[in-house]
């Protein structure tokens, strides 16, 4: 009953300066708020750029030949991929796969020449593994009924002026090491969210890429997808026991991806954190204003009566109204504005030009997990707590005596 | 019986640095239902010998015993508890609770007391009845005249039935009107219930009114009359 008494007592007192209290609540919601969705906005766009990496470009485990990692040869073939390919269709974590043919060249039109990265897919096993078939902006993927059809990306069309029906030639050294060219029909041209892979790859059937290397089953890479990515360090093992061939997770084809992915979680607690530091300041402050403004009343309550335990409860409970009842507010409004612009998207397309240059979208869904909401619940709760120390002790600090005398 | 024992009681402040003397070996017994006023020049240590009586200062030396217990025996916390259910205080500045009302500010003394609600209701209705405010129950310290905030302190310090209240130069804020509704009500609740008033005062009213006064000069009891 008597702790109740405090606690209505501490929230009438919170009441007793409204329009304080009411500026500290704003600010607490206004700071949660922008705090939250910020770092809702920061996960989406890492969350995007990590699946658009992992569904586009490196997929979840890779395998190569160890010397094509140190140098990309036509000849440095992965062995025995017939065994392997059996092997992989009998892991259950494996969902799809795609062996590749993959060799450096130059593509050159009428108009120009750029070097490239040229895929050789099997187009079934591609789609089942990347996502470049949705970016398609102009034709189809690797028409069946086209010779030698090619897929580009638009930048790659831009530069050597190229479009659909465009013939191309693409030049690369055969297994053999001797130089050899194809002449290609451009059947596609996609678009994804990397400028650099668009203009630097491009994709045709591996039965026309191993015809022109002079070893029908080439296959220099295998991406595989599978059922759970956060998981491929410990699958890349279980795969190199049954292969002599480098195995490699998306954590170890692209290290930054790796640090983003594990580092995301550390940034948004910074962000936060610092937000929730500099509230707390505030919040010391208006609460030390409260209890000096307060030194004769406390010293009379004191006087009568009213022990430390109390007194310092009093001053937490209303640090933790002053605060509570904010952020929740402030909560409530990060999540409606995550969650609506998590469907709709920001649109960052007048800077498109600099995030795609990095493989980042221009379109930014923010998201959240509910844990981060928790959390940052906990975090104001514990923050407030600290936070009422100091005001509460400065409370008990005060003689009775002279509290009640000052005017 | 003695319900206060003050024993050679002396008090200097700043004994290191600049000694100021304000008590020099008091030694008084108040006695259940006085009705005492304690006075005396500014300075001559009325406030700081209330203070001591009240616990809320410690004496130099000498001893003080409220129904038998050594208050400065006790530790902090227990001696707290004991200000909390044997004294009561009103102060000359009335310190209610703003953000209550009159009937919470009394009714709060008996919650932190752990008093069931129904009693702590009934007690604070029928104090404020005592008082002469029975139509104030709902109004805040802000929405009263400063005689009724006085009276509302008087009920506060006597919810918790304390074994005496202290009154600190209680009417120094208050017209001749309420000081002369102040006394009445204390002289009643004085003659009707037993309960014991102590006063630090200037105000001739008071003196006037007291049963038994008590005049410091320098710190020493200088006359002790009692009518």
């Amino acid at each position: 009953m008597n702790t109740w008494s405090i606690i209505r007592l501490s929230w009438k007192n919170v009441w007793r300066n409204p329009v304080r209290s009411s500026v500290v609540i704003a600010s607490v919601m206004l700071a949660i708020w922008s705090g939250v969705f910020i770092v809702g906005f920061m996960n989406g766009m890492t969350l995007q750029f990590k699946n658009d990496q992992l569904d586009n470009y490196t997929s979840h485990i890779q395998i190569h030949n160890r010397e094509y990692i140190d140098e990309i040869m036509p000849s440095h073939t992965i062995h025995d991929a017939d065994a392997l390919e059996s092997e992989l269709r009998a892991m259950p974590f494996v969902e799809a796969f795609s062996m590749r043919s993959v060799v450096n060249g130059l593509a050159s039109s009428a108009n120009n020449t750029y070097g490239v990265v040229i895929s050789g897919v099997d187009v079934t096993q591609e789609t089942q593994v990347t996502a470049i078939h949705t970016f398609l902006t102009e034709g189809d993927y690797l028409d069946a009924s086209v010779r030698n059809p090619v897929l580009i990306g638009t930048d790659l069309a831009q530069r050597l002026s190229l479009t659909l029906r465009s013939r191309i030639i693409l030049t690369f050294q055969d297994i053999e090491g001797n130089i050899t060219a194809g002449a290609f029909r451009v059947t596609g041209i996609y678009r994804t969210p990397n400028t650099s892979y668009n203009e630097r790859h491009v994709v045709v059937r591996s039965a026309d890429l191993n015809r022109l290397l002079g070893a029908e089953n080439a296959v220099h890479e295998i991406a595989i997808k599978v059922d759970d990515f956060s998981r491929a360090d410990e699958y890349a093992r279980s795969i190199a026991v049954v292969t002599a061939d480098s195995v490699r997770s998306w954590g170890a084809i692209s290290p930054t991806l790796r640090y983003l992915d594990s580092n995301m979680a550390v940034s948004m607690y910074i962000i936060i954190i610092i937000i929730v530091v500099a509230l707390c300041f505030g919040i010391v402050n208006t609460m030390l204003m409260a209890v000096l403004d307060r030194t004769q009343e406390l010293g009379m309550l004191r006087a009568i009566g009213l022990n430390k335990r109390r007194t310092f409860l009093m001053i937490m409970t209303e640090t933790l109204f002053l605060t509570m009842v904010g952020a929740p507010f402030g909560l409530f409004l990060s999540w409606i504005s995550i969650y609506w612009l998590g469907i709709t998207g920001i649109d960052l397309s007048m800077f498109s030009e600099g995030l795609e240059m990095y493989g980042f979208s221009s379109m930014v869904y923010p998201a959240l997990s509910l844990e981060y909401y928790l959390n940052v619940v906990g975090l104001m709760f514990f923050a407030t707590l600290f936070a009422s120390i100091f005001p509460s002790l400065k409370a008990l600090k005060l003689n009775p005596v002279e509290a009640i005398r000052k005017v | 019986m003695a319900i206060i024992e003050i024993k050679d009681v002396t008090k200097v402040y700043n004994p290191d640095k600049v000694p100021v003397q304000a008590l020099n070996g008091v030694s008084i017994e108040i006695s259940q239902g006085e009705f005492t006023a304690i006075v005396g020049p500014s300075g001559s240590g009325k406030t700081t010998l209330l203070n001591i009586i009240g616990g809320l200062d410690h004496p130099t030396e000498g001893k003080v015993f409220i129904n038998k217990t050594d208050m400065f025996e006790l530790n902090e916390r227990q001696l707290t508890d004991f200000r909390l259910h044997h004294i009561g205080f009103v102060f000359q500045a009335y310190n209610l609770i703003p953000v209550l009302t009159a009937r919470e500010n009394v009714e709060f003394i008996l919650q932190i007391q752990g008093r069931p609600s129904s009693e702590s209701a009934q007690r604070s209705r029928e104090l404020l009845e005592a008082v002469g405010l029975h139509d104030k129950f709902d109004k805040r310290p802000s929405e009263l005249s400063g005689g009724q905030q006085q009276r509302v302190a008087v009920a506060r310090a006597l919810a918790s039935k304390p074994d005496f209240v202290l009154a600190d130069e209680p009417t120094a804020n208050l017209d001749s009107k309420s000081t002369e509704n102040l006394l009445d009500i204390m002289a009643k609740l004085n003659a009707d219930s037993g309960t014991t008033f102590i006063f630090s005062t200037h105000d001739q009213r008071v003196v006037d009114r007291a049963r038994r006064v008590i005049t410091l000069v320098d710190g020493k009891v200088s006359t002790d009359e009692v009518r």
